[in-house]
């Protein structure tokens, strides 16, 4: 008991550094110390994370036969934080548990991480760098679940943090699935009287309603300079799906803001760390398409169905690792699809689950094409 | 007045037929030159294809139209006049609806030929929404120089949008495949008075019994032919094994009889090789592998794959878990009664085409009666249904025909 905790101690205190670091300097993290790192987490994980280290021998990986890179390191489908707890540590001893919204089939996983500093310092350095890269302190309108409301949402517990540390003031807009428009406009003229930037956090889904309800009373906002939209979580579950770049139009018409201004957070409940599009950090022109950008201590593998990398622009499945999932599980697999580039990762976006086909699949849309 | 109207339909039937026998040459020349294009199309590899397009017109003969034909109307005359229909009392004629469209599929190849076929028999006039690879404009060809009034009576071609689309409200049927949204879609466009047959969506599962399970050699056969039922298609018609149930106390055991199947499954693979799959069917059938594997590593269940993910076989998958439809994958449950298997369906609302069985026990063919199966079949025959069945519960020919009586 006495060598895990003073091993966790040691990884810890050696993330944190690298947290400070980047944070401090923005210096990289080089493949030599990524791999080292990953590596020794992953022996880690191995020795104190059983189900994890059950799964990998299943592929020959066990201490005595470990990768000699990170790519080689088993990547757990994320589906399996709802069939097991993946924690090195107790889940009762946890300091944070996160759930995910659940499938289609209504069963939810959940994250056990065992130090909230951990989370904390990964997305606050993170959220500085990409979201905040003026230092403007805003004024923060979530549309996101509060968490007062879930506490188990990892994205209502992100923007707490967040707001706790960064806002100059903030509030919560969602109560259960209902978007308080008329709080929320009130706030927010109140917030463009006074000239005070502010940074709308929302789902893509309550993005979609907002534009409703400003179009409902035929509204236009000119939020002041340096606001910002931080858009998040997609559409999953949800009836109405609307094209991000249809969405993004619609935002820049009613705020007034630059496309730039619109910065889309990637993240799973799995993950302790966070992408996020480089718009507001990039000096590279806008082409239009989207590059998701990361702290050096997360790194994406785009992978075929055999789990090996695939060469870069080559679209393939996501494969996350996160040297922050120090107590869970550091690699990540997805059935997201992405391309990496140079430049960043490129989502190709999620989408419902395999459906029920038969001899009409994909049978002709007469009135949709 | 249809442009088949004045011609017996033996003439048709017999039209039809040597038509079919040009296509079911795999030298015959539309044919070869069809080939690149379907496989283009599906995704589907050339030996699949080939195999699909024997299926399909080896299975159009003149008997087997004229006996699916008989057994429905009573008689092949009554397509020509009136015929005797009830003891002596009635006279009934069998009309042709009028017009019908058929609006096919995407992904199968040559599904539309078989309603069009029967429309046809039936004297109706026809109208197919072809697909890209022009597989039935090029079958209607060939109906022609068999037949010259097929030119007018059979017509294809593909079409898109709304902009082009043919107007459905003016056909007097109007047959199409789809899943519920498009069906329902296409349903608002269909004229009231005319008869909408649906084929939506559908599974197809099997179901071994332990009696079919007693030695090694029977229960590789049986294996063999699972994994063709699987395999073809790559597990993307409605006649695909979707799901597949094995009865546990037999001398094989479920663990076993899945270990022969990922083995046949290896072995169908040689013979239909697996069709293009794009990256987001790679990302769900390695991420369904890898949670079998996690499963499997605590204690749940078996997983066979191979590294390429080219095939999945999930021995024992929650039973909260719907079937996966993906390419080449299947969940094999361990059961112990043929009740289990119903509630299996009943909990995912599976739409059951057909049931593969392996056992005699009635309890089993129950059990299919229960899960509101179509169509009883042996393994290994899953996917080729015979002409004269009915597809997803629907005659072939009965829905093309308006029945004219007279009474003596």
């Amino acid at each position: 008991m006495h060598a895990y905790r003073d091993e966790s101690a040691r990884l810890d205190d050696a993330l944190l550094a690298l947290f400070e670091r980047w944070h401090r300097d923005g210096a990289p993290l080089g493949d030599g110390e990524f791999n080292a790192f990953a590596l020794r987490l992953f022996a880690y994980q191995l020795r104190y994370n059983a189900p994890y280290a059950r799964y990998c021998e299943g592929f020959g990986v066990t201490l005595e036969r470990l990768p000699a890179s990170w790519h080689e390191i088993p990547a757990l489908p994320s589906a399996a934080f709802k069939e097991a707890a993946i924690a090195t540590c107790d889940p009762a001893k946890a300091e944070l548990v996160f759930e995910t919204s659940g499938t289609t089939q209504g069963i939810g996983g959940r994250h056990y991480l065992e130090r909230a500093l951990l989370y904390d310092a990964a997305l606050l350095v993170a959220f500085d760098r990409f979201m905040l890269p003026d230092h403007l302190r805003l004024r923060y309108f979530n549309l996101v679940p509060d968490r007062a409301e879930r506490p188990q949402s990892s994205l209502g517990y992100m923007m707490a943090q967040v707001c706790a540390a960064r806002a100059e003031r903030s509030d919560w807009y969602l109560r259960g699935d209902e978007l308080q428009v008329e709080r929320f406009l009130a706030d927010l003229s109140e917030a463009v009287e006074r000239g005070i930037p502010v940074c709308i956090a929302a789902t893509a889904f309550a993005l979609v309603h907002l534009l409703d309800a400003l179009a409902a009373r035929d509204l236009f906002v000119a939020l002041p300079t340096g606001s910002r939209i931080m858009e998040t979580g997609g559409f999953k579950g949800r009836s109405r799906v609307v094209e991000r770049d249809e969405l993004y139009a619609a935002l820049c018409e009613r705020f007034g803001m630059p496309r730039d201004a619109i910065v889309a957070e990637y993240g799973m409940t799995e993950l302790t760390s966070q992408y996020y599009d480089d718009v507001l950090v990039s000096a590279l022109p806008d082409t239009g398409v989207r590059y998701k950008v990361a702290p050096p201590w997360l790194r994406a593998r785009v992978v075929g169905p055999n789990g090996a990398t695939l060469p870069n622009g080559t679209v393939g499945a996501l494969v996350h690792v996160d040297l922050a999932n120090r107590s869970s599980c550091l690699a990540i697999q997805t059935e997201d699809l992405g391309v990496q580039f140079e430049r960043g990762l490129v989502l190709i976006g999620r989408e419902a689950g395999a459906q029920l086909r038969g001899c009409s699949l994909d049978a002709e849309d007469l009135t949709a094409r | 007045m249809t442009a088949l109207e004045g011609i017996p339909a033996r003439r048709i039937i017999h039209a039809i037929a040597d038509a079919a026998a040009r296509f079911a040459d795999a030298d015959f020349p539309p044919r070869v030159r069809l080939l690149d294009r379907i496989v283009e199309r599906t995704g589907y590899t050339i030996p699949v294809v080939e195999y699909a397009l024997d299926q399909l017109f080896f299975s159009i003969t003149a008997p087997a139209l004229e006996r699916t034909i008989v057994s429905e109307l009573g008689s092949l005359d009554a397509l020509d006049r009136f015929v005797d229909r009830g003891g002596g009392e009635t006279e009934g004629f069998a009309r042709p609806i009028g017009s019908v469209a058929i609006v096919s599929s995407r992904t199968t190849i040559g599904v539309a030929i078989v309603p069009a076929v029967f429309a046809l028999c039936a004297k109706c006039d026809v109208l197919v929404k072809d697909r890209e690879d022009g597989l039935v404009s090029a079958f209607f060809t060939a109906l022609t120089a068999e037949l010259d009034a097929a030119g007018s009576a059979a017509r294809a071609h593909a079409w898109e949008g709304e902009g082009d689309a043919v107007d459905l409200a003016r056909f007097d049927a109007v047959v199409a495949f789809g899943g519920d949204a498009t069906l329902a879609r296409i349903r608002e466009r269909v004229a009231a008075r005319a008869p909408f047959i649906t084929y939506g969506s559908k599974a197809s599962l099997g179901y071994i019994g332990r009696d079919a399970l007693e030695d090694e050699s029977q229960a590789r056969i049986l294996a063999g032919d699972a994994a063709r039922d699987l395999v073809l298609y790559d597990s993307e018609g409605c006649l695909s094994l979707h799901a597949l149930f094995v009865e546990s106390g037999a001398a094989i055991s479920p663990a076993r009889f899945a270990e022969l199947f990922a083995g046949a499954v290896e072995r169908a693979a040689i013979e239909f090789p697996p069709g293009a799959r794009d990256a987001r069917a790679n990302a769900r059938i390695a991420t369904a592998r890898n949670l079998a594997a996690f499963r499997a590593a605590t204690g749940q269940g078996s997983v066979f794959s191979d590294e390429q993910a080219s095939f999945l076989a999930v021995l024992d998958p929650p039973a909260s878990e719907p079937p996966a439809f993906l390419p080449r994958t299947l969940a094999i449950r361990a059961i112990d009664a043929p009740d289990e298997a119903t509630a299996y369906v009943r909990r995912h609302q599976l739409p059951v085409e057909a049931l593969a069985i392996a056992g005699s026990r009635d309890e089993i063919v129950n059990m299919a009666l229960d899960m509101g199966a179509h169509r009883l079949t042996a393994f290994g025959r899953l996917q080729r249904p015979p002409l004269s069945n009915t597809h997803g519960g629907r005659s072939r020919i009965a829905d093309f025909v308006r029945w004219v009586t007279r009474d003596r």
